[in-house]
């Protein structure tokens, strides 16, 4: 976090420390730059910094320089509200994009509210934020309520799952996406066997997943984060247990392998918030830019963190003032915005149209698409 | 599975991270024993004993297991490594943070390695990254099949590894002329010093020990779960704490059984009643033994501490 507010610091110092100086509007954005999801963060930052190279080749608004205020909210609820008071209190920023935890975004989405800054959110899936009745919040992901229902429809009709056993992280995500799922496989006629949590951060799953073991348990579904979830797959297999396992699309992180081990992450099956970005042919010129520059595996959010600070940008271009009321209004006055994922239009809770699931297996130590789901 | 080959197999899942509680409690046992500390930094020796045998297996190009006597030759090494960087940090810690301050109000003391404790934590972030890192186990994956149970040879060198370093442990506090320094230190500094010990000395190898023993405990910590975190000696180092309390603050032996016993509490809380409240299982039982048995299961008022 400390190097992430060094760094906005440093770069305003630079700008201030130039003979003439130019006024700056900024665009705020938050994810975990550290902790254990920080690879998900440096992804999400990774997408941020390119969709601000591509803006620079002509000025948003003359006169005007545009800034990233790049913030680390650590994925704790608490920081992430710390660092939503200090971009509101930044009357130069007029747009945020950010938190990649769902946990995080709800009570963050409040403060920016209060503020009426424009909140655009890349990839925090849980229904319930979009339906606090706030005007001024636009996500561009799915949501688990198709997520839930849609991984529950692969596991009964592809992977043929009778008796699922559900674990989540006892997040708003993992919790949310865990009720969605549940109720949907309910509803398929599969039955539930168990619903349990897990603390996050927590090592020894073993007594849990000895309990599963004892039941006649034929998959195992679970909502959460990738640190956890490799973890409980490295000990499923260790306890041998022959049940299936498949999660929602915290797992789709390449560190997720390394740490399970590949051996043991072989035949796992993830969903994820559309479907991968190297097969939609609107999202091929990101792809290369992103590879040629970064030189890594895309991760699962840095195509929406540089999709959601681009529908910021074009949003401020559009209202031309450097004025947060101006900015939202711009927003709303949008008709639909041809994005990489898609063709964004926004209902009245500001989700977007853009809505598929993507279903990955794991094969050979790598991510392996399967396919989407509308 | 029959049920009785859950509860064996629950049974061995508690017993191995009850034995890694063991491990890094016997450390927060023997120093408080002698100066009466509470030095919550212990957890963060631990966790970076997970780093320091990561880093020998990395500099050796251990990518995972190795067959044959190699792989127990490489984990004896970074069980080693682990051992030796922690017992360096514990000796720095005890003669930078602790040492000055052995005339002071205990309360310093304990302010004190809360810091030691953040400052620990926040360094291992600076120099390892924030993310989780994979840590390869060189020992091959062994299965036995116990009476319907799964045993990992893993589990089994975790569990051997406590019960044979307690025994050693307390044998040479017995025994050795140093153990006999340490008793005397625990029960009088003052007098100790008198009679020609050398109490600074002595504290410090408390420290060395301790700590070196935590060590072991991370690099086990490590393999087992595969993967190494900055922040995982905090709630680690927080359970081990409450296994020393619960054996009895101060006693080797007690430390040992508190270690197993929360182990097996949070096992057996976890697979049959619920995993959401696996914590919670520990602390109550912890708060009830307090009510009862305030000294905890091994503690006397005035046994030989140490």
């Amino acid at each position: 976090m400390n190097k992430a507010i060094t760094a906005v610091f440093l770069i305003s110092g630079l700008g201030l420390g130039c003979g003439k100086t130019e006024p700056v509007i900024k665009i705020g954005f938050v994810c975990p730059l550290t902790g254990d999801q920080a690879a998900h963060g440096t992804d999400m930052l990774h997408g941020a910094e390119l969709a601000m190279e591509e803006a620079k080749s002509a000025p948003v608004i003359e006169g005007y320089k545009l800034e990233l205020m790049a913030l680390d909210d650590q994925r704790s609820p608490a920081q992430a509200v710390a660092m939503a008071k200090k971009i509101v209190s930044d009357p130069s920023v007029v747009a945020v994009v950010g938190h990649l935890n769902s946990s995080c975004t709800k009570p963050a989405s409040a403060i920016y509210n209060k503020a009426g800054l424009l909140h655009i959110n890349p990839v925090s899936s849980n229904p319930e934020i979009s339906r606090q009745g706030f005007n001024n919040f636009f996500r561009i992901c799915a949501t688990d309520d198709l997520q839930g229902p849609a991984g529950a429809h692969f596991a009964k009709e592809r992977l043929e799952a009778r008796r699922v056993f559900i674990i989540d992280d006892m997040t708003t995500y993992g919790r949310g996406l865990a009720n969605e799922f549940e109720k949907a496989a309910n509803a398929m006629g599969m039955e539930i066997l168990g619903h349990e949590g897990i603390a996050q951060g927590e090592k020894d799953f073993t007594p849990l997943l000895t309990r599963i073991k004892g039941t006649s348990c034929d998959l195992i579904y679970y909502a959460g984060m990738f640190p956890e979830a490799a973890v409980l797959i490295k000990q499923k297999s260790d306890l041998q247990i022959p049940a299936r396992f498949i999660g929602g699309d915290g797992l789709y992180e390449p560190t997720l392998i390394t740490l399970a081990t590949p051996p043991a992450a072989e035949g796992v099956y993830l969903t994820t918030l559309g479907a991968d970005l190297h097969t939609v042919p609107t999202a091929q010129s990101f792809v290369k830019a992103y590879q040629e520059r970064y030189g890594r595996h895309l991760g699962a959010y840095s195509g929406y963190a540089y999709e959601g600070v681009s529908l910021a940008i074009e949003a401020i271009r559009r209202s031309g003032k450097a004025d947060r009321a101006a900015v939202l209004a711009a927003m709303k006055n949008l008709s639909s915005y041809p994005g990489i994922l898609g063709n964004h239009t926004f209902d009245s809770k500001g989700d977007t149209a853009v809505r598929s699931i993507g279903i990955f297996t794991i094969r050979g130590g790598k991510f392996q698409f399967l396919e989407s789901v509308e | 599975m029959t049920s009785e080959s859950i509860f064996f197999q629950q049974l061995i899942n508690g017993l191995t991270i009850g034995a890694i509680y063991a491990l890094i409690a016997l450390g927060y046992t023997m120093v408080y024993g002698i100066i009466q500390l509470i030095n919550f930094a212990h957890g963060e020796i631990f966790m970076f004993g997970g780093y320091a045998g990561l880093t020998l297996l990395l500099t050796a190009g251990v990518q995972g297991p190795v067959s044959g006597a190699a792989g127990i030759f490489w984990m004896l090494c970074a069980i080693a490594a682990g051992m030796a960087g922690c017992a360096f940090l514990g000796g720095c810690v005890e003669r930078i943070a602790y040492r000055p301050l052995r005339r002071s109000p205990k309360l310093a003391a304990l302010i004190t390695a809360i810091g030691v404790s953040m400052i620990l934590q926040n360094a291992v972030m600076l120099i390892y990254g924030a993310r989780d890192r994979y840590v390869p186990n060189p020992l091959p994956a062994i299965h036995w099949q116990l009476g319907g149970a799964t045993l990992t040879g893993m589990q089994m060198v975790i569990i051997c590894t406590a019960v044979v370093v307690m025994i050693a442990l307390h044998r040479f506090i017995r025994l050795s002329l140093l153990g006999q320094a340490m008793l005397a230190t625990a029960q009088d500094p003052l007098a100790a010093g008198l009679m020609g010990i050398n109490i600074h000395r002595v504290i410090a190898s408390t420290f060395v020990i301790g700590s070196s023993l935590a060590g072991m405990g991370g690099v086990l910590f490590g393999m087992y779960y595969s993967t190494i975190n900055f922040h995982d000696g905090y709630m680690t180092g927080l359970k081990a704490f409450t296994a020393a309390v619960l054996g009895g603050i101060g006693n080797v032996p007690g430390a040992m059984a508190g270690g197993f016993l929360l182990g097996l509490l949070e096992g057996f809380g976890a697979g049959y009643v619920s995993s959401q409240w696996k914590n919670v299982f520990a602390f109550v039982v912890l708060v009830l033994l307090l009510i009862f048995r305030p000294h905890g299961l091994l503690g006397e008022r005035v046994a030989e501490r140490a």
